[in-house]
C-alpha cells in the first residue's frame, strides 16, 4: 500500500532492539557469550586427514558437542572473582576430563548448587556410596583466580555427548 | 560432503557410548538442546552476575533399523507348504520411520532354495506374535510398517520347500529391512527429511538390516536289503523244485526323525509257496495268522507276507524279517 512508511516502520524496530540491547551491555560489566560446535573431520586431496570446530546445528545422538563460554571484560574496571557457571545441557552427558579453561580452578556440581572438585563428589546408589563419574554431573563452575581485565577475554570449554 | 564426514565421525562415536547397534538411541528426533551459562564478577565491591546467550542445537533424526530372526532354524519335511519363518523389524532409531519389506530365497551356501509362497510376506496385524488369520499381507509401497523410535513389527514369511529335497538339506531365506527416507554409509545425510524437518541421518546400521532363516530337511529314508539262501533236498544249493529258499530281510532307517506305523509286505514270488510258520522278525517266530503279533502270511488276494514294524528310526537299530518258500 504505502512501500515508504513500511520501511519506516522496520527501521524503528530494529533501533529500537539495538538501542536495548546497548543498555544491557551497559549493566553489565561481562559480556557473556555461548556457542556450540562439533569437529568436522575432513579429508584433503592427498588423504590428509584434519580436523576443525564448525558451529553445531542438528545433531545425531552419540555426538560429541563442544560447549564454549567466553566472557569479555567490557567496562573500564577490572573484573574480580570471575566465575562462570554452565549446566550440563538436558539429554548430554559430560565428557570426563573435558573441562577446560586457562587460568581457571574447575569444580562440579551434582545438584547444580553445590560445587566441589571432582576427587569430592560421592553419590549414594542402593545405600552405597561411591565416586561420581563424569555421567552425575550436571554443572560445571570455573573460577578464575585472576582479575579480568578490561578488554581481557578468558575462555570455559567444555564437551558433552548427546544421549 | 562437509558436513557428511563429520556427522559420520559423530555416529562413529556411538560405539563407545551405545550398548552397541542393535540398542536404539535416546533422545527424540526435533528435540532443542539449549544451553546458557552465566557469569558472576565483582566490581570494586558490587557483585554482578548475567547470562549468556543461549545456543540451541536440534536433535537430527538417526536412521537405524535391526532386523532378528525369531525362528532361526525351522524343521521341514519334502514338499512341505506355507513354513514359516518369523522376524522382528524393530525401528532402533530415534524418530518415526517407515521401512520397506524385501525377501530373498537366492541365498549361497544352502542345498535348495524355498519357493516363496504367495502372499509370501505377513504383518503380525494383531501383534499377537502368532500367524494367524487375521494377519495382513504385505503389499510393498502399500502398508509398509511405520515404527515409532524403539518399536517393533512382527513379520512373517511363508515358504514352500521343493519336494526334491532330502534329509538334513539346508534351505536360507532372508529378510531385508530399509528406512523409506533413504540408506548409506553411516553419516549420509538427508537434509530436512528428518522427523519435524530436521535432518535425517544414516545411524550405524546403514538403515538396512538383513537377516537369514534356515529350512532344514528333516527326512527318514528306509532300505530293504533282501538276501536269499536256496537249499535242495540234497544238502545242495541248486533251485530245483522241492528246494527251500529261505529269505532274509534287513530293513535300515536312516535320516532325521521316525517313521511312524512302518509296514513291511513282500510278495511271496510266483512258482512258490510260503512255508508255514516260517516267518520271523529279528528271530522272534511270528504266527501265520492275522493276529496279535506283528506278521501275518496273508493268502489272498496276492500271496505275501506283512510285518507291522511300528515306528522306526536310524537310533532304532535293523529290523530283520525272515521267511521261507518252497520252490513248486
Amino acid at each position: 500500500m504505502n512501500p515508504g512508511k513500511n520501511i519506516y516502520i522496520v527501521a524503528a524496530l530494529i533501533a529500537c532492539s539495538v538501542s536495548s540491547q546497548a543498555f544491557a551491555q551497559a549493566s553489565a560489566c561481562i559480556s557473556l557469550k555461548s556457542s556450540a560446535q562439533v569437529e568436522e573431520e575432513t579429508t584433503d586431496a592427498a588423504g590428509k586427514k584434519s580436523v576443525k570446530l564448525v558451529q553445531a546445528d542438528k545433531v545425531v545422538p552419540g555426538t560429541v558437542v563442544i560447549w564454549t563460554v567466553t566472557a569479555t571484560n567490557v567496562c573500564q574496571k577490572p573484573s574480580d572473582q570471575v566465575t562462570i557457571n554452565n549446566p550440563v545441557p538436558t539429554h548430554m552427558t559430560y565428557v570426563a576430563d573435558s573441562a577446560t579453561g586457562p587460568g581457571s580452578q574447575i569444580t562440579y556440581s551434582l545438584d547444580g548448587k553445590a560445587f566441589a572438585p571432582a576427587a569430592q563428589l560421592t553419590v549414594t546408589e542402593n545405600g552405597a556410596q561411591r565416586g561420581a563419574t563424569a555421567a552425575d554431573y550436571k554443572a560445571i563452575r570455573w573460577t578464575f583466580a585472576n582479575s579480568l581485565q578490561p578488554g581481557a577475554t578468558v575462555n570455559a570449554s567444555f564437551r558433552a555427548v548427546l544421549n | 560432503m562437509r558436513s557428511r564426514s563429520s556427522l559420520f565421525g559423530a555416529a562413529a562415536l556411538l560405539v563407545g557410548v551405545a550398548a552397541g547397534p542393535a540398542h536404539a538411541i535416546g533422545v527424540p528426533a526435533g528435540t532443542a538442546i539449549n544451553n546458557t551459562a552465566e557469569v558472576s564478577y565483582n566490581v570494586g565491591t558490587v557483585t554482578s552476575s548475567v547470562s549468556s546467550n543461549t545456543v540451541s542445537v536440534t536433535v537430527a533424526e538417526i536412521l537405524d533399523v535391526v532386523v532378528t530372526v525369531q525362528t532361526p532354524t525351522v524343521s521341514v519335511s519334502p514338499g512341505a507348504v506355507a513354513q514359516l519363518l518369523r522376524y522382528r523389524v524393530t525401528n532402533t532409531g530415534n524418530g518415526p520411520e517407515t521401512f520397506h519389506l524385501v525377501m530373498n530365497n537366492a541365498i549361497a551356501g544352502d542345498q535348495f532354495d524355498p519357493v516363496a509362497a504367495s502372499p509370501a510376506i505377513y504383518l503380525d496385524s494383531n501383534n499377537n506374535g502368532t500367524f494367524d488369520a487375521s494377519d495382513a499381507p504385505y503389499t510393498a509401497g502399500t502398508n509398509d510398517p511405520v515404527l515409532n523410535a524403539d518399536e517393533f513389527v512382527t513379520v512373517f514369511v511363508r515358504n514352500d520347500i521343493p519336494l526334491a529335497v532330502v534329509d538334513t538339506d539346508t534351505g536360507r531365506s532372508s529378510l531385508n529391512a530399509e528406512s523409506r527416507t533413504g540408506t548409506g554409509v553411516a553419516g549420509t545425510t538427508f537434509a530436512g527429511q528428518g522427523a519435524g524437518g530436521t535432518d535425517a541421518v544414516v545411524g550405524l546400521t546403514t538403515a538396512s538390516s538383513t537377516e537369514t532363516g534356515t529350512y532344514r530337511v528333516e527326512a527318514i529314508s528306509i532300505v530293504a536289503n533282501k538276501t536269499q539262501v536256496v537249499a535242495d533236498r540234497w544238502g545242495g544249493t541248486r533251485p530245483v523244485p522241492g528246494a527251500t529258499i529261505n529269505y532274509t530281510i534287513v530293513v535300515n532307517a536312516t535320516g532325521t526323525g521316525t517313521a511312524t506305523a512302518a509296514l513291511f509286505t513282500d510278495n511271496i514270488p510266483a512258482n512258490t509257496t510260503f512255508v508255514p510258520g516260517s516267518l520271523r522278525l529279528n528271530t522272534a517266530v511270528l504266527t501265520d495268522g492275522a493276529d496279535a503279533d506283528a506278521g501275518a502270511y496273508e493268502a489272498a488276494p496276492t500271496a505275501r507276507v506283512r510285518v507291522a514294524l511300528g515306528d522306526i528310526s536310524q537310533a532304532g537299530g535293523s529290523q530283520t524279517i525272515q521267511f521261507a518258500v518252497t520252490i513248486n
